[in-house]
């Protein structure tokens, strides 16, 4: 330039401009457009992907479809930018010593290796000294190849999936409840009810599709309850918010309980007709009086009562809850509670009345009930049931005892690989480097193995710390099912051809499986559809029977709600109108005590942490952290804190827990508890939010407690610096030299006018 | 899907400005340029000696963009903002006395922005190289077809050579030429020259167009008829050229006479079209200079709200002003940098409209 | 009002700027962004407002009128579209002209750009990118009469006062029913500390 540019006034050159130059030349005149959905959240968004004459994801096109009615957050409107991306993983990775960069071999080079090092783990330590762990992005046809593949071609217990680290407390407290594990209602259930109670769920920024349900209610008057430590942007503007403690959830819960039976708005007729154990819960909640639940949540009591009242007057009403009371060493009790709750008003079973977990991961629910959890079976059979191993058996045409037993939860598996009790692993479809808690500890378990391979279509920084890292492909490469927080049955499509030598994680899976040889003829699939016909058989007279669902049928039907047990069935978008899934139909109650999260503030750290996600990242950010508008919106971390606590915007501060530290930048906001801090947990070491996380689990869903521990925050030096997301031999790293000014100016991200 | 067509029951009140009412006294301006231009003519052609009369179609269609041309840069220096900026451009780029540097400034503000039209080169290359060859091209051609409609140049043959010519410009013999030398094969031939480039960068431009999806407001229609002429012409024009070189002289008439029509189709159009920005871009390529030296000589505005830089005081004053001429009674609103005013809008909305909106 | 337009309610807003990025996605400006998604009181409150090109009627389009090279075209349904490559400038008097901070202005390429309802989205039927994709209908298209079905109990006004002036748009903004409002306050009045 000759001359300086001219005075440019604030926020009007921010056209968020595509980073990569092949994104921006103007689209093309030819193209056709693909029938998928998205592949992030629980929500799973229809949308239209658009393809090129030359076969080329270009582009996304709102779809109408039943789930999202066009609608989509600004992941979902960018997820095809994965499939092009110059970060994709187009050939296998290995290297013969950790201390060697990685580098391109072909693919049989890698099957040899990983084949071989299975046999030589598997020969001295044993069958089980080899894990899967698997993740629920997959489609579920996949899922269920990752159970079948550790089980059968393996034969190790110790398989386990990312969900893990997710639903599972939910999935927990389903089972004991009400016998069966899966959302009571579809969602457009709320459009009739009266009143909302959402806890722990930040769904303008996790789901943010789903919110249009939830103001749908509204605007036919229903009154929406948020409980939540901090004031998200969902929580704003609800009738009435309840900002308390991180991890008092189920205190709250019996006190609300305990004003709604005081005042007799208990439903006694469905309790007498439909449940058992209400005579020890009502003991139970008559220790919580909303005064003794106010000191240990942190509120006022007269707000637990106003709760109580709103809900137990409610004609129709319904509680969703996600993450928030999920993510504690209490998970599965803090959601009884909100079951307890449900079932005592008797709000279930009918439209306008329900109850819902709201999954986390796109495939969060299909990815739990196909077999790949530790101690489940297809069809969510439990594995330890001798009827359920032997329908297995009888499907996957194997003996009782070559099918492996009760295997141990993901994080264990990581603390195993530490003890040297699990030598050879398998990763696919996650990135605990960054997911799991006490981050450090999960490192020095990597660490530890002797043979890692990793398999993804991005390379992680948990990919970067293996052995061998096999390409696959992302969602828009390949068809398959998933199943949405709603239960849900939808398909995805096959929109362009894997880049490079990628392949499909099932061909992958099912190569590795042939070349062990253990029976290898039981993986001899050609596509994902031969998987999909498997597993309707293997989940027929299931609880999550898929035994009537065909693609076609999905297809043409907009979802299919299992139980779905045969071709005529239409599927069952409502749970419970009749009965419920125990033997006897009845729900159960169960008193729930209040405790203690695994670690509590003391003097040295007097402070909850808690973390969670931003709207423009999703899980580990493995996807997330390389698509540039994502970037550019939220290109770091940050520590949320309460004005009181004397710091101010941009700060840098020092968050100290008895696991870790990192420095992030304040963002002061009068919309979180003075006594609590929050960090989204995106981002990898050095300014991992699981850095500081406790390693703790709940005793019945193994779910890791990362919604609170105690920290302490002084004033920092030097902000940690966030580094972008490994790429390939070769690859360009992400630059974030045009952002100027990279601190975000709301929890949303960084607005447009400024930068 | 929704598929039910833009319903739109109420037009909006009209827009101002845009409609075309006929204004005598453009009319009259017009008529002088006319003037002006037939006397030049005239004069320039030895009173009609030099003329060609066959060409008499040329010189009558740009007599009417004399006519045309005159009276759209009248009606259009008439809005406030273009008469204030018209000015400003034109004093920026005035020489003043020399030594102060502006008259380098001014030579390289032109270069840059009329003939290099480096801008185009930062919004996409491919398309910046294709403006070149239009603009070249176009400005090769009207170089030379003007004064030879015109009879301002004319050749004679020098007797006895065969190939060599006098060249006559105003009448006046000025040099003289071999038509088989280099120089003299390319003076013959630079019309093949231009057409060339017009019909390269034109290429490219259909590509584009067809190739890709654009912005309709802004392109098709408007820009597609004005390309297809530029190339009409440039086709026509080489056309000729193969009938007198490859195939003595066959069809030459009647190529002649289409020729004809697509150049005289084209200058007639000009006043009206996208043709237009030809003029009014180099009208305006002083207004980057004087924001430049507005700034230097009355600094930089701050926004009242937040602080920061806004644009230049003397801009915003030049703004104020227009916009109270056009009646916009919200001028001193400029003060205020356009993110604050959607934050006091935002903040206002909050604490008036939607209370609790928190 | 049976015209469809866009109507916004920043209180259902959650901040999400799925609408950022679904502007990027539109045919007539590929890759580049046109709204606005500001966050009026960083620090207090997570609330976020979205701003789109309000294509006012009346008067009509400052930014034109405004326009040395009446580059800015107004189509015959009154909407405002971005500058013409050829006519622009990039004086950036639009920019300032118009109440709304609507505008953008691309220093390097010196072109001026702004949300023109997805033109080429709307006239053939599509809905404009943000508004199809706003997972809250903060941003809404379609009639008046659309809203008011979905949404009993609000009113839309196309009316903005800017200190003394009113201007009135062809999209309007979401209010409450009961609110007596003749016209919503634009941010600006003469008084420089009558916000808070």
């Amino acid at each position: 330039m000759r001359r300086a540019l001219p005075v440019m006034a604030p926020g009007i050159g921010s056209f968020r401009k595509e980073r990569s130059r092949a994104r921006t030349k103007p689209r093309p005149r030819e193209e056709r457009l693909v029938e998928t959905h998205c592949c992030y959240c629980g929500v799973q968004c229809g949308m239209y992907l658009r393809v090129s004459g030359d076969g080329k994801v270009f582009g996304v096109e709102p779809r109408d479809h039943d789930i999202n009615k066009m609608k989509l957050c600004p992941k979902g409107v960018t997820a095809y930018q994965q499939v092009n991306h110059t970060d994709r993983l187009t050939t296998p990775l290995m290297r013969d010593r950790r201390d060697q960069p990685l580098r391109p071999v072909s693919w049989d080079a890698a099957f040899d290796r990983v084949v071989s090092e299975i046999q030589t783990i598997q020969a001295k330590y044993g069958a089980d000294a080899f894990a899967v762990y698997s993740g629920s992005s997959l489609t579920t046809e996949k899922c269920y190849l990752m159970g079948k593949f550790a089980r059968v071609a393996l034969g190790t217990k110790h398989v386990d999936y990312n969900g893990r680290l997710c639903m599972v407390s939910a999935a927990g407290a389903n089972k004991k409840a009400f016998g069966v594990d899966r959302a009571a209602n579809p969602w457009s259930d709320m459009l009739e009810t009266d009143v909302i109670m959402l806890l722990g769920a930040n769904v303008g920024e996790c789901f943010p599709v789903a919110t249009q349900y939830f103001w749908g209610a509204r605007d036919r008057g229903a009154k929406l309850i948020t409980v939540d430590p901090r004031e998200t942007p969902i929580a704003r503007t609800a009738d009435i918010h309840v900002p308390l403690r991180p991890g008092t959830d189920a205190a709250f819960c019996n006190a609300v309980l305990h004003v709604i039976e005081r005042e007799g708005l208990v439903d006694e007729e469905f309790i007498a007709a439909r449940t058992i154990g209400w005579g020890q819960l009502r003991e139970k909640v008559r220790e919580y009086p909303p005064e003794r639940a106010g000191k240990i949540c942190g509120v006022d009591p007269a707000l637990i009562e106003q709760v109580a009242l709103t809900w137990g007057r409610a004609d129709k009403a319904m509680a969703f809850h996600a993450r928030g009371i999920e993510h504690h060493t209490q998970g599965v009790n803090n959601c009884l509670t909100v079951i307890n709750l449900v079932l005592a008003t008797g709000q279930i079973g009918r439209p306008g009345k329900g109850y819902g977990t709201i999954t986390g991961q796109g495939n969060g629910q299909g990815g739990r009930e196909h077999g790949q959890k530790s101690d489940q079976l297809p069809g969510q059979r439990m594995i330890e049931d001798p009827e359920a191993r032997a329908h297995i058996c009888r499907a996957w045409g194997i003996t009782d005892e070559e099918l492996p037993h009760k295997g141990t939860s993901a994080v264990e598996m990581v603390h195993q690989a530490e003890r040297g009790e699990i030598a050879g692993w398998l990763g696919i479809c996650n990135n605990p480097l960054v997911s799991m808690p006490n981050t450090d500890r999960i490192a020095r378990g990597y660490d530890s193995l002797e043979f890692h391979c990793q398999i993804d279509f991005f390379l992680s920084e948990t990919c970067v710390r293996a052995d061998v890292v096999l390409p696959s492909t992302c969602w828009a490469e390949d068809e398959g099912v998933s199943t949405n927080a709603e239960g849900r049955v939808i398909k995805y499509n096959k929109a362009a051809e894997p880049p490079g030598e990628a392949k499909p994680d099932w061909w992958i899976v099912c190569e590795i499986a042939r070349r062990l040889g253990r029976h290898a003829d039981k993986f001899g699939f050609g596509s994902a559809r031969e998987i999909f016909e498997e597993l309707r058989v293997a989940s027929a007279g299931g609880l999550a029977d898929y035994s009537g669902m065909t693609y076609e049928r999905i297809e043409q039907s907009g979802g299919i709600f299992w139980p779905c047990p045969s071709e005529d069935h239409p599927g069952t978008p409502r749970l419970f109108e009749q009965s419920f899934a125990h033997p006897d139909g009845l729900a159960r109650f169960h008193a729930i005590d209040w405790q203690h999260p695994a670690e509590e503030v003391d003097d040295e750290f007097p402070l909850r942490l808690t973390t969670g996600r931003t709207v423009a990242h999703y899980l580990s950010g493995n996807q997330t952290r390389r698509i540039d508008a994502l970037v550019q919106q939220t290109p770091s971390p940050w520590i949320e804190v309460h004005p009181d606590l004397g710091y101010s915007n941009g700060d840098p501060v020092r968050i100290v827990s008895r696991r870790g530290s990192a420095t992030y930048p304040a963002l002061v906001v009068a919309s979180i508890r003075r006594d609590t801090v929050f960090i989204p947990y995106h981002w990898a070491t050095p300014v991992a939010a699981n850095l500081m996380t406790v390693d703790a689990l709940d005793p019945t869903s193994l779910i890791p407690e990362f919604k609170v521990c105690a920290c302490r925050i002084e004033p920092g030096v030097a902000m940690d610096e966030t580094m972008p997301p490994p790429v390939p031999p070769g690859g360009q790293s992400y630059d974030f030299s045009r952002m100027t000014d990279r601190q975000p100016s709301a929890p949303q991200g960084r607005g447009t006018g400024r930068g | 899907m929704n598929d039910q067509p833009l319903d739109y029951s109420i037009l909006p009140p009209d827009p101002g400005g845009a409609r075309p009412t006929w204004d005598p006294s453009a009319a009259a301006a017009g008529l002088i340029a006319t003037a002006v231009l037939a006397l030049a003519i005239y004069s320039g052609s030895a009173n009609l000696l030099h003329f060609d009369a066959a060409l008499v179609g040329y010189t009558l269609a740009t007599l009417f963009l004399a006519f045309g041309a005159t009276y759209r840069l009248v009606t259009w220096s008439r809005s406030p903002a273009a008469r204030r900026y018209l000015s400003k451009s034109r004093k920026a780029l005035l020489p003043r006395p020399l030594g102060d540097g502006t008259l380098t400034a001014s030579a390289r503000e032109v270069t840059s922005t009329v003939l290099l039209q480096r801008f185009i080169a930062k919004r996409s290359r491919p398309r910046w190289l294709a403006h070149q060859g239009l603009f070249w091209g176009v400005i090769l051609a009207t170089l030379i077809t003007f004064p030879l409609t015109f009879g301002w140049i004319h050749f004679r043959a020098v007797p006895g050579t065969g190939s060599g010519y006098y060249v006559y410009m105003m009448g006046v013999r000025a040099a003289h030429l071999d038509a088989l030398s280099l120089l003299g094969w390319l003076t013959f031939h630079a019309l093949d020259l231009a057409s060339l480039l017009i019909l390269s960068g034109g290429a490219y431009f259909l590509w584009h167009r067809w190739s890709t999806r654009g912005n309709s407001l802004t392109q098709l229609g408007r820009d597609l008829m004005p390309l297809l002429a530029l190339m009409a012409i440039s086709v026509t024009g080489l056309a000729l050229t193969v009938s007198s070189v490859f195939m003595e002289g066959a069809w030459y008439q009647p190529l002649a006479f289409v020729h004809m029509c697509t150049v005289v189709l084209t200058l007639v159009w000009i006043p009206f079209g996208k043709f237009f920005h030809t003029l009014q871009r180099p009208a305006m390529a002083g207004v980057g200079l004087h924001k430049e030296l507005g700034v230097q000589k009355g600094g930089v505005a701050q926004c009242v709200r937040c602080g920061e830089p806004v644009e230049g005081t003397i801009f915003l004053d030049d703004l104020k002003q227009t916009m109270g001429e056009l009646g916009l009674g919200f001028g001193d609103w400029v003060e205020t940098c356009p993110s604050c005013k959607r934050l006091e809008r935002g903040a206002a909305y909050r604490n008036h409209v939607k209370e609790g909106y928190r | 009002m049976t015209k469809k337009a866009l109507f916004i309610d920043p209180g259902r807003c959650i901040g999400c700027q799925a609408c950022v990025a679904a502007c990027r996605e539109c045919d007539s400006h590929p890759g580049k962004s046109m709204i606005h998604l500001d966050y009026p009181d960083p620090g207090n409150s997570t609330a976020a407002a979205p701003t789109v090109c309000m294509h006012c009627s009346d008067p009509v389009a400052p930014c034109a009128q405004v326009c040395p090279t009446d580059a800015i075209p107004i189509d015959e349904q009154g909407i405002v579209g971005s500058a013409s490559e050829e006519l622009c400038i990039g004086c950036g008097n639009c920019v300032h002209a118009c109440p709304f901070g609507v505008p953008k202005l691309d220093l390097v390429e010196m072109l001026q750009s702004k949300c023109d309802m997805c033109y080429d989205r709307t006239s053939q039927g599509k809905l404009p990118m943000c508004a199809s994709v706003c997972p809250t209908d903060a941003l809404f298209f379609g009639t008046q009469a659309e809203l008011m079905q979905k949404r009993p109990g609000v009113q839309a006004v196309d009316i903005f006062g800017f200190g003394d002036e009113t201007v009135r748009t062809n999209n309007a903004m979401v209010a409450p029913a009961g609110k007596n409002l003749d016209r919503i306050p634009g941010g600006y009045s003469r008084e420089p500390d009558s916000r808070e």
